[in-house]
């Protein structure tokens, strides 16, 4: 092995430790956040006996679920239920191995370490784990993965409840999927690009895509949301009708284990929006990030967490404000609206690329991304405000008239 | 052999392992299961071989979405914990002759035919780049074609499962609406089958 | 990188595309695109009043397309980045598949006695399925999806290349697994058919495929020219190459449903709805042949010596298979089929030829049989009882009485059938078996002339129980519509025109082929 690849190999183990790290502490935290934020909207205080604050909780809790007992249901299939919650852990974690999360950090040494030998590095180092030429296609590859666990965990309980909540969970994250892989290809058309890293330094160049591509971010938000089961999109755990779904059967590490990965996805799939719609780790208004050196990749690190704990709170947001979906208004809402608008905007964008490129001659990114961005404008109204007759954005009025319509209808008696 | 060489060696065998399993196992999810990790390991394969963009597509379309819908429909209709007795075909040792059989003579094929032929694996080979321009350009007509393939498909699924054919909803007044209407159509659907 | 500009990238330039020369096949899929956004967007009542005229009119247009390429321009080059051979037999394949659908279209939009199920996703016997049935709906979908088929269908024999072909091969048979579940009457059967077809189709597909794996692996390249050229080199692995034809081989005589890849024949043809018969019987087969002569003719031609033997085994059988198996028939539509199958093996005498005269023999063949077949298909439409059509055999008894013209004109496509002189039947069989007799395959032509006399036995059987038995009480009666009259009398015309005075097709027939295939 050369010494190049070996100062590889140990970069590239410190990055994954650090990630690793990073993300396991911090959905530790995400828990106590949830419930102060939660608290905080509801005029209370939350929790605030364990450690200053309450800071402690979340070991408290992850001392109280290793204490506890581990069930096994009698007729369960064991080794499926046991794989289960690790199998839906495990694609969020690979998820945020393909995330960029700061500048490229300067980095050069040469040392000898004992009989492992010599150790290189030379040049910018991406702060990212594996810089993947394919990155898209492997999120989707690895995000579409994370419906196994929750459906093996549904079947392996063997109870009804639970497989129901399973169904729900895979025909929802199937159906999402697609409307979530459709709102990226805007965003590759725009960077040209299909790798993250090559994503971010397009948004540097011009505008963030959030502005020249709107919808698409707003196809992905709401996607993303329903890919991790989140509210208003929990169906599957919906406790009410399914006595909290696919994990009812499941106790002690083993039932924290899904709520790790649930965190673990929301995080995931917030530093996704920041990197494909806000940014990266771009510090907005100012070229100096792009200079290279120890400080701008810590103040670019600081910049992207500071983007991702505005998504996670703005999640945690949307969890405490709306109520849950029906769920066939769930599968309308993926299929009937979302898929059809995302397909179509995708034509639209391609469209609007082509004439920017071709016949406006305007060549600046930045020019280009405000055309696109008016574009979006126009067509957000249309959309919202036009052909919207109450359909998803003022909830089931519509519904209602409907349902009032057959309610006036003479029923066919059987 | 090279580390390439005994990798790529493992995961044939995982491949070949696992999708034996599929059709010896007396469990239906666990053969669906099985398929998971012989799709994955040949993912791998791919990976090995430098076809990255294969690789993933392999893992997004046989992994994370043929073998899902397999396993919705097997949870929806029938999903035994344990074994069912079912499984096991009386026709099973003519199906091991013929597979045999034709494992065999593939396999011969295959090792006459190419003999010690060797490519070395180029890296960036099989890139996105790559794919993309090959397609976009010797392949356009194919690719288009396959399109209207889907299409098709798609066409005749909906002929296949669309039960609300001849009974028209009553107030079907928007039918021209661009962006559908998801809440009318799919609910008011389900309140004409629960009438009758 | 950081601009918008991703289409000035500079690796991947536009490829030429002939959009003249690729005309016809995009008139026919747009029209199907049509059809589907006619589906999405205009209200359910007057669907059928949109779709068959448009249908027609996309196939008629681009018939008219075909015409003018071929007189007109010298189509002397693959088009699409050499995807596609637009040349003379790929004109006059396409030429005849269009004005064949055409004709099955015609039958395909009766509505006097609909052939398709009012709802396919009600189960048989259902409450639903008597319901939507006396809603009198239709499934106007079956439009788009007829011409997706015929456009599969001109893509199939056009293909340059084995992918490309093989794409071609599934277009065409996606939508024909689905029409052949869709039959009104005796659902259970046609839905059989259908699965029965699917599984055997994805199977000989996966032949298909498999075959171009290796073949890749012998030349290098999928494209017919490439694999001629790398034969002509006779380098590369033997094992591959014979292996890669053999497997090839298997695709495509299951499409043209040669013995020993034909049980799924009878089945599929009995069960389809007739109309969809009519379009397999004659459009399938006529691009399964040109597909068979374009890989034998340009990707093989060097290496006939190796499976000519194997052709002519599978003619031999499939003729002698297909005659004798169809006299013990008792359902007409499956006494078709099996005619259907022996018709089969004589085009594989054509194909055998390997010459200029066998190509244009055969071509001139598959317009012949084409033209009796659906006229013969759209007669077994119009008999009919109270449970549909009538298709036993012992129900014909007595027709010739009750209904003389019909049943005339029906005796008159099986003597064609048979290849008596005066029907187009006995010229095509001529040429076809003069080619091969020139190719030195005088056994194949004692075969195809011996398999012809037992054929004629079951064919002259059912003129006698049409003409000389007395009629059953309750006999079917004949129903006569204008579409399918107009379908019929064409049939009719053709078989006569092309018996009577076959020059000017034969002449045509041959100047395509002295066009030879483009490589």
């Amino acid at each position: 092995m050369t010494p190049e690849m070996k100062g590889f190999l140990l970069v590239s183990v410190i990055k994954m430790l650090v990630v690793f790290t990073v993300i396991m502490v911090g959905v530790a935290l995400l828990t106590l956040m949830e419930r102060k934020v939660s608290a905080w909207m509801q005029n209370r205080r939350g929790p605030n006996r364990v450690g200053p604050a309450g800071l402690l909780q979340p070991a408290a809790d992850g001392l109280k679920n290793i204490l506890k007992e581990e069930t096994f249901p009698a007729l369960a299939n064991r080794w499926l239920f046991l794989l289960a919650p690790a199998m839906s852990f495990i694609p969020a974690l690979l998820l945020s191995a393909v995330i960029p999360f700061g500048a490229p950090l300067p980095l050069d040494f040469d040392f000898t370490l004992g009989p492992l030998g010599q150790f290189v590095h030379q040049g910018p180092m991406p702060l990212v784990v594996a810089d993947l030429p394919i990155g898209f296609l492997f999120v989707l590859a690895i995000s579409s993965m994370g419906v196994y666990g929750i459906a093996l965990a549904g079947w392996s309980s063997n109870s009804k409840y639970s497989l129901l909540g399973g169904l729900r969970a895979s025909a929802q994250m199937v159906s999402y999927e697609v409307p979530l892989a459709l709102s990226l290809i805007p965003v590759l058309l725009l960077a040209g690009n299909v790798n993250f890293s090559a994503i971010v330094q397009g948004q540097q160049a011009g505008l963030w895509y959030v502005l020249p591509l709107f919808l698409s971010f707003f196809i992905f938000l709401i996607s993303g949301l329903a890919e991790t089961n989140r509210v208003p999109f929990d169906l599957p755990e919906a406790e009410a009708e399914l006595i909290a779904g696919y994990h009812t059967e499941y106790s002690a590490m083993k039932f924290s284990f899904f709520f790790i990965a649930e965190y673990a996805n929301v995080v995931t799939v917030c530093a996704m929006v920041t990197t494909l719609f806000f940014g990266g780790w771009d510090i907005p208004f100012t070229r100096w990030d792009e200079s290279g050196g120890v400080l701008q990749t810590l103040a670019t690190a600081a910049s992207f967490f500071v983007k991702v704990m505005f998504w996670i709170f703005f999640v945690m947001w949307i969890r405490w404000t709306l109520p849950r979906f029906r769920y066939d208004q769930l599968m309308a809402l993926g299929w009937k609206v979302l898929l059809p608008l995302a397909l179509a905007y995708i034509m639209v964008i391609c469209v609007a690329i082509y004439v920017l490129d071709r016949f406006t001659g305007l060549t600046d990114p930045i020019t280009q991304s405000l055309g696109l961005f008016g574009l979006n404008v126009v067509i957000a109204v249309l959309v919202f405000g036009l052909l919207d007759r109450g359909v998803f954005v003022r909830g089931s009025a519509r519904q209602r008239r409907a349902l009032e319509a057959t309610a006036r209808r003479p029923q066919v008696v059987t | 052999m090279t580390a390439q060489e005994i990798v790529f060696l493992l995961l044939g065998v995982v491949t070949v392992g696992s999708a034996v399993l599929v059709v010896t196992t007396r469990r239906l999810v666990h053969a669906a299961l099985w398929l998971v990790v012989s799709f994955g390991a040949l993912a791998g394969s791919y990976l090995v071989l430098t076809a990255e963009f294969v690789a993933w597509a392999q893992v997004l379309i046989y992994v994370g979405a043929v073998v899902v819908l397999l396993l919705f429909g097997v949870m929806l209709t029938e999903a035994p914990i344990g074994r069912s007795d079912a499984l096991d075909s009386g026709n099973r040792w003519a199906a091991l002759a013929i597979a045999t059989a034709t494992a065999g003579v593939l396999v011969t094929v295959v090792v006459r035919g190419f003999k010690d032929a060797y490519l070395p694996p180029r890296p960036g080979g099989g890139t996105a780049g790559v794919i993309g321009s090959s397609v976009f350009r010797g392949w356009v007509l194919p690719l288009e074609v396959l399109s209207l393939l889907l299409l098709a498909t798609l066409v005749g699924a909906i002929v296949l499962s669309r039960t609300d054919v001849v009974r028209e909803p009553s107030d079907d007044h928007d039918d021209h609406d661009d962006h559908g209407d998801p809440a009318d159509h799919g609910d008011h659907d389900g309140q004409g089958r629960g009438d009758a | 990188m950081n601009s918008v500009s991703v289409l000035a990238a500079p690796e991947i330039h536009a490829p030429p595309v002939e959009f003249s020369q690729l005309a016809p096949m995009l008139i026919v899929f747009g029209a199907a695109i049509v059809g589907v956004l006619a589906e999405a967007f205009v209200a359910r009542p007057a669907r059928y009043a949109v779709q068959f005229p448009l249908a027609l009119v996309g196939l008629a247009a681009a018939f008219c397309w075909t015409l003018w390429l071929g007189f007109s321009e010298k189509p002397q080059h693959a088009a699409a980045d050499g995807a596609v051979a637009v040349d003379g037999p790929t004109l006059f394949i396409q030429g005849t598949i269009l004005v064949l659908a055409m004709l099955s279209l015609l039958l395909i939009a009766e509505r006097a006695q609909d052939a398709f199920t009012a709802q396919a996703a009600a189960l048989p016997g259902s409450e639903a399925e008597q319901e939507s049935m006396a809603d009198g709906g239709i499934q106007t979908e079956i439009f788009p999806l007829t011409l997706f088929a015929v456009g599969g269908m001109m893509l199939f024999p056009a293909a340059n290349d084995l992918l490309t072909m093989f794409v071609g091969l599934e277009v065409m048979s996606l939508p024909l697994y689905l029409l052949c579940g869709l039959a009104r009457r005796r659902r259970l059967l046609s839905q059989e058919a259908a699965v029965k077809y699917f599984l055997l189709g994805a199977f000989s597909s996966a032949f298909f495929l498999y075959g171009t794996a290796l073949l890749y692996g012998y030349a290098g390249s999928v494209r017919l020219s490439a694999i001629s050229a790398a034969l002509s080199r006779s380098g590369g692995s033997e094992t591959l190459l014979l292996a890669g034809v053999a497997l090839l081989s298997v695709g495509l005589l299951f499409k043209i449903g040669a013995v020993p890849f034909h049980p799924w024949k009878p089945d599929v043809y009995q069960g389809a709805p007739t109309p969809i018969t009519a379009l397999m019987a004659s459009c399938t087969v006529v691009a399964a042949v040109g597909a068979a002569l374009r890989v034998f003719y340009v990707a093989f031609e060097t290496l006939r010596w190796d499976w000519r033997p194997m052709m002519w085994g599978v003619a031999i059988l499939t003729m002698m298979v297909g005659a004798i198996v169809a006299i013990t028939q008792t359902d007409i539509k499956r006494m078709l089929a099996y005619s259907s199958i022996a018709h089969g093996g004589f085009l594989l005498t054509g194909i055998v030829a390997t010459s200029e005269s066998g190509l244009s023999a055969t071509l001139f063949y598959l317009a012949a049989y084409g033209f009796t077949t659906v006229g013969a298909f759209a007669i077994v439409t119009m008999v009919r009882d109270t449970t549909g059509e009538a298709g036993h055999l012992g129900r014909w008894a007595g027709l010739g009485r009750r209904s003389p013209v019909i049943a005339g004109i029906f005796a008159f496509f099986l003597l064609a059938f048979a290849g008596i002189p005066l029907t187009s039947g006995f010229t095509g069989k001529f040429a076809v078996f003069q080619a091969a007799a020139d190719g030195g395959a005088v056994p194949l032509v004692i075969v195809g002339v011996l398999s012809s006399a037992i054929a004629a036995f079951f064919y002259v059987r059912v003129i006698v129980v049409m003409f000389f038995s007395e009629p059953e009480p309750d006999a079917p009666s004949v129903v006569t519509t204008a579409t399918t009259a107009t379908a019929v009398a064409l049939g009719l015309t053709a078989t006569v025109v092309l018996g009577v005075l076959p020059q000017p097709m034969l002449d045509l027939a041959g100047q395509a082929a002295t066009q030879l295939f483009v490589r």
